[in-house]
C-alpha cells in the first residue's frame, strides 16, 4: 500500500517566530553587536589609530561633541572617544580575568566543600557566609589599600570578593550531583575520591560555571569601576571608565555633560550586551526552553 | 588470582526510624573460578543489596554480619565485608569484582561520551596500556558494541546500548567476578544471546559470574548453579535443571509455575514486608504445604549438590 498523502512542512513565518515575546533574538543581536564592535575597536584602534590617547591639546579643551571629536574633548584636551575605547580596554580586560580568578577560586571552595562534605564542608561554607556579610565594595578596597592600587590589586581585591557566588552554585550542584547513581557506578568501578571528582563531577557543572563566570564579567567591570572612581583603581593619568566619570565631575559644574556622558554610557552598554549575552545563553542551558529554539 | 569467594552468614539490615529492614539474612553461598551462579527472586528479596554488600556499598543506616571472604593465592584472604572503604576501592571494585548496575543509562556520566569514560576506565585499570584506545574498541567489542556507538553520549544510547555499555566498563578491569545485576533488561532476544554466551565465556577463563536475575530461562541456560532468594533469605540452592524442573521448595515450584509456558499461574499472596518478617519460614503464610514445624526457619544445608531450606520439601 503505498502512502498517497503529501508530506509537507508545518508553515512558520520565522518572522513571526521572532517578533514573539518570548525569542531572545531582540537580546541576542544587539547585545552581540555592541560586545562584537567594542571588542573589535579595543584591539583594533590602539593598533591602528595613529593618536595618543594621552595627548595633552590645551589648546582643544572642553570642546562639546563635533565631527573631530564626537564625543567632544576633555578638560585637558584629549578626545573623549578615545579615551572610552582605552578605558573599556582596561575595563574588559579586569572584567574577564577576574571574573575567571574568582570562577576559579569559588570552583575549587566549592567542589572541595561539596565533595569532602563534613566539617571542611561546613567550614568553608561559613566562611562564604563570613565574607559575603562584608559589602563587597568595602572589602574590595581594604585588599586595594593593603596591596597599593595597581591593576593586579584591582584584579585580586575583585577575585577575593566575587567568588561567593559560584562557590555556592559548584556546591549545590556537586551536592545534587553526589547522590546520582553515575557517581555510585564510578565508586563500584574502583574510581579514586580525585577522579570521580576530576572526571565525573567537575564536567557536570561546567556549563554553570561557565555562565557564572559569563555573569561574573559586569559585576567585575562595575565594581573596577567604583574602585577607580574612588581612586583606588589605576593611577589617576590612565583612562578608566571610573578615572574618567571622577575627573568630569568637576566640568559638569561649568556645562561639560560629554565628558561624564560618554564614560557612563559606554559602561552601561557594555555591560548590558555582556549580561544579554550571558541571559541567551542561561536561557539555552535550560532544558525547559528546548521547545523555543526557533533561532 | 582469586580461589574463591565464600559468603558466611551474611545478613544485612537496614536501621530505619521505628523499624528495622533484615534485607539479606543469613545468606551462606560458595564461588569458584569457573563458576555461575543465577541468583533468583521477586523484586526486593535482597538480590541487589547482596550484590552491594559485596563491593562494600550499602547506604549508611545498613548493618552487616557475617563473612565475605575473598581467598587470592597471591595474597592473603580478605573479608569484603570487614574491609576499609580504601582496600575495596584499590583492590576489589572494578579490580577483582565487577558489578553490571541495574538501570545503566543512568550510571555513565551523562556529558561525556560513552568512549571518554570506557578509556578512562582503561587508563585507570591499565596505566601501561600503550593503546587505550583499542583496547576500550576491542572490549566493547566483547560487550557486543560496535567501535563508532561508543562516539556516543548516554542520552544518545538506546536502553540496550547502555546496557552493553555498562557491561564493558565491568569487562576493563578484567575482574575475577563479574556480578550482573539484570544484565538483560532491555536487550534483544540476540543481544541476550550474545551477553550470555560472553557470561559463559569468561566462566570457561576462570572468571566467576554471579547473575541476578529475574529471566528464570537466561539463569537456566547461562547458570551452574541456580540460588533463589525469598524475603532475603536463600531457600533452594542447585543445578538449574533440578531446582527448575524438580523443584525441592513450595517456592520455587509457585515461580516456575508462574512462567508463561508453564501454569502460567503467579504465586498466591505477597511477598511479606522485610520489615515485619513472620517468625519461623517466612513462605509459611503463602504456602499450601504448612507443617507446625514451620514456625522455626529451616536451615539450608551447605554440604549438598541440590540444597533446599524446607521442612516439607516437595
Amino acid at each position: 500500500m503505498v502512502d498517497q498523502r503529501t508530506w509537507r512542512p508545518v508553515p512558520r513565518s520565522r518572522l513571526a517566530a521572532a517578533s514573539t515575546h518570548l525569542s531572545p533574538r531582540w537580546r541576542l543581536i544587539p547585545s552581540a553587536v555592541v560586545l562584537g564592535v567594542v571588542v573589535l575597536a579595543v584591539l583594533v584602534v590602539p593598533l591602528v589609530v595613529d593618536l595618543d590617547q594621552q595627548l595633552v591639546d590645551l589648546g582643544s579643551a572642553n570642546r562639546p561633541p563635533d565631527a573631530a571629536h564626537p564625543f567632544g574633548t576633555d578638560e585637558l584636551g584629549r578626545d573623549v572617544l578615545l579615551r572610552c575605547v582605552y578605558a573599556l580596554r582596561v575595563s574588559l580586560t579586569v572584567g574577564l580575568v577576574a571574573a575567571v580568578v574568582s570562577s576559579a577560586v569559588g570552583t575549587a571552595v566549592g567542589a572541595l566543600a561539596g565533595s569532602v562534605g563534613g566539617w571542611v564542608d561546613r567550614l568553608l561554607m561559613r566562611l562564604v557566609d563570613a565574607v559575603a556579610s562584608v559589602p563587597h565594595l568595602l572589602l574590595g578596597i581594604v585588599i586595594v589599600a593593603i596591596l597599593r592600587p595597581s591593576l593586579t590589586a584591582v584584579v585580586i581585591s575583585i577575585g577575593l570578593t566575587h567568588w561567593l557566588t559560584s562557590a555556592r552554585i559548584v556546591r549545590s550542584e556537586v551536592l545534587s550531583l553526589r547522590g546520582r547513581p553515575f557517581v555510585d557506578a564510578a565508586i563500584v568501578g574502583g574510581s579514586s575520591r580525585t577522579r570521580i571528582l576530576v572526571r565525573h563531577l567537575l564536567p557536570n557543572v561546567t556549563p554553570q560555571v561557565l555562565l557564572s563566570t559569563t555573569l561574573m564579567i559586569p559585576h567585575a567591570v562595575w565594581h573596577e569601576t567604583a574602585l577607580s572612581f574612588l581612586g583606588l583603581g589605576l593611577p589617576p593619568h590612565e583612562a578608566s571608565i571610573g578615572n574618567m566619570i571622577n575627573d568630569a565631575q568637576r566640568s559638569l559644574l561649568t556645562g561639560g555633560w560629554w565628558m561624564s556622558l560618554a564614560p557612563g554610557l559606554a559602561l552601561i552598554v557594555v555591560t548590558l550586551a555582556i549580561s544579554g549575552l550571558s541571559g541567551v545563553w542561561r536561557d539555552r542551558l535550560n532544558p525547559r526552553r528546548r521547545s523555543e529554539l526557533t533561532w | 588470582m582469586v580461589t574463591e569467594l565464600a559468603v558466611d552468614h551474611v545478613s544485612v539490615r537496614f536501621a530505619l526510624p521505628g523499624a528495622t529492614v533484615a534485607a539479606v539474612a543469613d545468606v551462606s553461598l560458595r564461588l569458584r573460578p569457573g563458576q555461575c551462579l543465577a541468583l533468583v527472586g521477586e523484586s526486593g528479596c535482597g538480590k541487589t543489596v547482596l550484590a552491594g554488600a559485596l563491593l562494600g556499598f550499602l547506604p549508611g543506616n545498613a548493618q552487616v554480619s557475617g563473612s565475605a571472604v575473598l581467598s587470592d593465592e597471591d595474597g592473603p584472604p580478605l573479608d569484603l565485608l570487614a574491609a576499609t572503604d580504601r582496600q575495596l576501592a584499590t583492590t576489589v571494585r572494578g579490580r577483582r569484582i565487577g558489578l553490571v548496575p541495574q538501570s545503566p543509562a543512568s550510571h555513565l556520566t551523562p556529558v561525556r561520551t560513552a568512549r571518554a569514560q570506557l578509556e578512562e576506565a582503561v587508563r585507570a585499570h591499565h596505566p601501561d596500556e600503550p593503546d587505550p584506545r583499542g583496547r576500550a574498541n576491542g572490549v566493547a567489542a566483547r560487550a557486543g558494541l560496535a567501535p563508532e556507538d561508543l562516539d556516543h553520549y548516554p542520552h544518545e544510547l538506546s536502553g540496550g546500548m547502555a546496557q552493553r555499555v555498562a557491561t564493558a566498563l565491568a569487562l576493563v578491569g578484567d575482574p575475577w567476578l563479574i556480578i550482573a545485576d539484570e544484565p538483560t533488561t532491555g536487550l534483544d532476544h540476540h543481544l541476550v544471546e550474545g551477553l550470555l554466551e560472553e557470561f559463559r565465556r569468561l566462566v570457561a577463563d576462570g572468571h566467576a559470574v554471579l547473575l541476578i536475575t529475574h529471566d528464570l530461562a537466561a539463569a537456566q541456560r547461562v547458570a551452574d548453579r541456580i540460588a533463589v532468594m525469598y524475603a532475603g533469605r536463600l531457600i533452594e540452592v542447585g543445578p538449574p535443571h533440578t531446582v527448575l524442573d524438580a523443584p525441592g521448595h513450595p517456592y520455587t515450584r509457585g515461580l516456575g509455575d508462574a512462567l508463561p509456558d508453564r501454569a502460567f499461574t503467579p504465586v498466591p499472596g505477597m511477598p511479606p514486608l522485610l520489615t515485619d518478617l513472620p517468625p519461623g519460614c517466612s513462605f509459611a503464610p503463602r504456602c499450601d504445604r504448612v507443617v507446625p514445624e514451620c514456625a522455626e526457619v529451616p536451615a539450608l544445608p551447605l554440604d549438598t549438590e541440590h540444597a533446599v531450606a524446607c521442612h516439607r520439601p516437595c
